[in-house]
């Protein structure tokens, strides 16, 4: 409770002395959910750009679960607090895109991250979808042969980003790997438990499963770990998307061997900077301009169907050979 | 008629006590709340929480008869994700806004009268029911559609987003439906029935009361509630999902609970259930815009709801003793 | 006790109707593997489902499990880190649930405030309060001591069974052998007259609860070790799971009445429709549907229980808390 009060009173002294002081840009950053290793450490990016630029305060703030509704709320909170920029990564596209249109209106820059909606000033990329869905097919075709046979472990088939991944996994395979043959998509939300189980069962029922797909950060360990209970280290390749602390002992026993992702501490201290160019720069912004990104370098902005958007790179896969130069 | 007779006396002593702490409370909310943000203390503020309690406030409308009758209904989350689900897919056939409304709204009462058929039936507690039907709505929604989320017109933005003079849409909405169930739950024969049966079912049967079929009715009333707040959750994020609403039931129940109706049910009403879905929305309203964290609030409410309950009990019983 | 047996000879029929629908369509369900498989991913589910089952004996019930998982996953995993040895990490957990249950209990009881709603609250006060000491961050490079627990095996069949095993035992030894076991039947059955008959409710009530916490923590142990990280999210969901277990396997959710054995077959059931849909190929999108289907079955199967109950659970509920629930 004291910690909650040394917080309020903390935040009422903030809230007086930014008043009073040089112009100091309020940026609340949204993640999905919070409680999630891969978003904070988009945080932790988002904290040292703060930190680099000097006139901005961060607020971090997310709901306790991946939740449309609970996002849709924050948002509108923030609008009402009056804060001058909006991080955020969306549950989904379409919902949210009524109350940024709505912040937007109001003269909050909106920036996503992560995830896209479909009302924003920018979007920082991390990668393209097709580049992820590309990568991911490459590595698995690598370790477990052209003509695999794969098994897709998502979080849920309501999540937008997971299911673009596939539409672009399918459509790599049918281009390049047409003897690539996925046998099944299973669920497993959030929770590893779940993953567990899931891939457990999927490697005693399909037996020609040589290849797993684990598409998230929570589903990546836990598909790890059944392949690796099961014996099948080097017979079941697993390819997926998470942090590299977590693929870390993984990647040592040698059950995994790529790990498809992007730096997500660079994402957020990226998408804090677009923030701070949007709110600082004289003028709209408009195709071809190069945008400042602090220690990233520069990056052009594209025009694209909604505004605009900024593409960081390519995806970055972590190797066993240079897992160990990071820590998030 | 005795029991509803002494329900009124009991009524009257206790709940106007109950309603008053919590009219102070919500008073001190806001004072609290005030001082800690300055962007708190606004008409667009309020109006704003009012949005979000009119759509949890609709489900606890029906929640609350439901609670009553000493019943729950855990599947309001799931039956929020169906008819939203069943509205977008009827849609996006294109069969007209209008169909897809009515869709909406008879989605979420054949659901709540599904529960209410397989409790009173086969006999089987209404916490048992909703907890299996939780997950059945929940998967019929995923699979229809296949984890897709339907794009919502425009033409329907207007319950969600919109507004009558400076008022929001949904308020207003809210405010009739509230005083609606208030009038029923005290003047009508059902409201009466709800009561008996929720403070002492066998004696209201043997008074030869239709409880079953009372019971039946609440449950579809619960769902159709539910569907109308799926309806305006819908336009207000233009567009309908599987898993929207998934977090509604757990507040839901808690605005019922605080607003001093007891989970056994029998007496408290719609009032404790309004004043309890503003001091939480205005709660969590005022701490977000003070920044704190939703964890804090988290903590705050569970604390909230445990005290409040608490000192709601230990008035009931120091008003009984005498 | 011929109410409770006809509630297992359903689930068992139920589950060879299962068997039966799975011997023909995908008899790999029974590779050895697999059926070790669900068995382990099910022991801990059995452990923490005894714990609720003594709560919901007394009419009570408890949905903050969930977080008291969360609480005691991260206490034990940074335990394990700080490099005490095994037996501490155990005792860390069993203790940390035992105090999170037992405080459920102590509010319940001393404030006449229903179970429900306690635990209600304490599901949004603990598990904001975890999010809140961790701040989010999840607990990485765990021991490999820590996961030994999880994963390992002692003469070939693996931990989390025999942990699941010998809690069975000692669950219906203490269930129909000690006062204390008996007094939880006698104050779900009536509580006024389990009061009259000298049964000290609210030490016992106090018990439940802290024992429901305590193998929630026990529980922990072979869960959390399974993973090389500790999310903060943990548990998000499984009281819901356990308190379906608990009901599938019979138990009267109004208190007096269900058997450990029920309540075993119970969670079994529930990780077999799991993995038996993967194998059946069912479109992953109906999977949902489908698990909530069977467990609607499950709990229509025997009601009869039920309908006895039902007329004296006003009275019951009243008993309790002195009057006005």
């Amino acid at each position: 409770m004291r910690r909650f009060t040394a917080f309020l009173v903390a935040a009422a002294l903030l809230l007086g002395a930014s008043a009073a002081s040089a112009r100091q840009y309020t940026i609340a950053m949204i993640p999905k959910l919070v409680g999630i290793g891969y978003f904070n450490a988009t945080q932790k990016g988002a904290e040292e750009a703060a930190k680099a630029l000097g006139d901005v305060r961060l607020i971090y703030r997310g709901p306790s679960q991946a939740s449309v509704t609970d996002q849709v709320q924050l948002v509108n909170d923030m609008i009402t607090a009056k804060v001058d920029a909006i991080l955020i990564a969306s549950n989904d596209p379409k919902a949210l895109a009524p109350v940024l249109k709505k912040a937007m209106d109001a003269g909050i820059k909106v920036v996503t991250f992560d995830a896209d909606a479909n009302a924003r000033d920018l979007f920082v990329n991390q990668a393209t979808f097709a580049g992820i869905g590309t990568s991911l097919v490459q590595e698995m075709a690598k370790q477990a042969g052209n003509d695999a046979q794969v098994a897709i472990v998502t979080s849920s088939f309501t999540a937008p980003n997971q299911n673009a991944w596939i539409a672009a996994m399918k459509k790599e395979m049918a281009s390049n790997y047409p003897n690539m043959k996925i046998v099944t998509t299973q669920a497993s939300g959030e929770d590893q438990q779940k993953a567990l189980s899931v891939t457990q069962s999927i490697l005693n029922s399909y037996p020609n499963v040589n290849g797993i797909f684990a598409l998230a950060s929570t589903i990546f360990p836990g598909s790890a770990e059944a392949v690796q209970q099961a014996g099948d280290t080097g017979k079941v390749a697993v390819v997926g998307l998470s942090t590299p602390n977590e693929m870390k002992p993984y990647m040592k026993s040698g059950v995994v061997k790529a790990d498809v992702l992007w730096n997500p501490i660079d994402l957020g201290y990226a998408a804090l900077y677009a923030a701070h160019d949007l709110l600082t720069r004289q003028g709209p912004l408009s195709a071809g301009v190069d945008l400042s990104l602090g220690k990233l370098g520069d990056r052009t902005v594209q025009k694209d169907a909604i505004s605009f958007n900024v593409l960081l790179g390519k995806p970055f896969v972590f190797t066993p050979q240079n897992v160990d130069n990071f820590d998030f | 008629m005795s029991a509803p007779a002494a329900n009124r006396t009991h009524r009257r002593w206790r709940v106007p006590f109950t309603e008053t702490v919590l009219l102070v409370a919500l008073a001190l909310v806001i004072i609290i709340m005030s001082r800690l943000s300055p962007n708190f203390l606004s008409f667009y503020n309020f109006f704003e929480v009012t949005r979000f309690v009119a759509e949890i406030g609709m489900i606890s409308l029906g929640m609350t008869v439901v609670i009553l009758t000493s019943g729950i209904d855990l599947s309001v989350g799931s039956i929020v994700g169906l008819s939203a689900i069943v509205m977008g897919r009827i849609f996006g056939l294109g069969l007209g806004i209008v169909t897809a409304t009515v869709g909406c709204l008879l989605a979420g009462a054949l659901a709540g009268f599904a529960n209410g058929i397989i409790t009173t039936r086969l006999r089987i507690p209404p916490i048992v029911v909703t907890l299996a039907t939780l997950a059945v709505y929940k998967g019929i929604a995923l699979g229809i559609s296949q984890g897709q989320a339907y794009q919502m017109p425009k033409s329907i933005y207007f319950l969600g987003q919109g507004y009558i003079g400076p008022v929001p849409v949904q308020l207003i909405l809210f405010a009739v439906f509230a005083a609606v169930f208030i009038v029923v739950l005290r003047r009508t024969i059902f409201g009466h029935n709800v009561y008996a049966i929720g403070n002492n079912e066998t004696a209201t049967r043997f008074a030869g009361l239709r409880v079953d079929r009372t019971k039946v009715l609440v449950y579809t009333l619960s769902g159709l509630m539910t569907g109308i707040a799926a309806l305006i959750l819908v336009s207000r994020v233009s567009s309908a999902r599987a898993d929207v609403g998934e977090s509604y039931m757990l507040d839901a129940i808690a605005a019922v609970v605080l607003g001093g109706t007891p989970i056994s049910g029998g007496r408290g009403g719609v009032w404790g259930t309004l004043l309890a879905l503003f001091i939480v929305g205005f709660v969590r309203n005022g701490l977000t815009l003070a920044f704190v964290p939703s964890e804090v609030q988290s903590i705050f409410i569970g604390l909230l709801l445990i005290i409040a309950v608490g000192l709601n009990q230990i008035s009931a019983h120091r008003g009984r003793s005498s | 006790m011929r109410r409770g047996n006809a509630r297992e000879l359903s689930l068992l029929v139920f589950i060879a109707v299962l068997a039966g629908i799975l011997l023909v369509f995908a008899p790999r369900f029974f590779a050895s593997k697999n059926l070790v498989d669900i068995l382990v991913n099910t022991s801990y589910l059995a452990i923490a489902a005894l714990g609720m089952l003594f709560v919901i004996l007394t009419g009570q019930i408890d949905i903050s499990v969930g977080a008291i998982l969360g609480v005691c996953s991260t206490l034990a995993a940074v335990t394990a880190k700080a490099g005490q040895p095994i037996v501490v990490v155990f005792l860390v957990s069993i203790a940390a649930g035992a105090i999170l249950g037992g405080f459920n209990g102590l509010v319940s009881t001393q404030f006449r405030i229903h179970s429900i709603i306690v635990t209600l609250g304490t599901l949004y006060a603990y598990r904001g309060a975890l999010i809140l000491v961790t701040q989010g961050a999840w607990i990485y490079n765990v021991p490999r001591s820590f996961n030994q627990i999880g994963l390992g095996d002692v003469l070939g069949i693996p931990n989390p069974i025999w942990a699941m095993a010998i809690v069975l035992v000692v669950g219906t030894v203490v269930l129909r052998y000690t006062t204390w076991g008996r007094a939880l039947y006698a104050i779900g059955s009536n509580t006024e007259a389990a009061r009259l008959a000298g049964i000290p409710v609210r030490r016992v009530l106090l018990g439940a609860f802290a024992a429901n916490g305590a193998l929630v923590g026990l529980a922990t142990m072979f869960f959390a070790t399974r993973f090389s990280a500790i999310q903060s999210t943990t548990g998000s969901g499984f009281e819901f799971v356990i308190i379906t277990a608990v009901l599938v396997g019979g138990a009267n959710i109004f208190g007096g009445t269900g058997r450990l054995l029920g309540v075993a077959m119970g969670a079994l059931l529930l990780g077999l429709a799991d993995s038996a849909f993967v194998f059946l190929k069912i479109s992953s999108y109906w999977v949902q549907a489908f698990q909530g289907f069977v467990i609607l079955v499950a709990v229509s199967l025997d009601n009869v229980s039920f309908r006895r109950r039902r007329a004296t659970a006003a009275e019951r509920n009243r008993a309790l808390t002195g009057g006005e629930a």
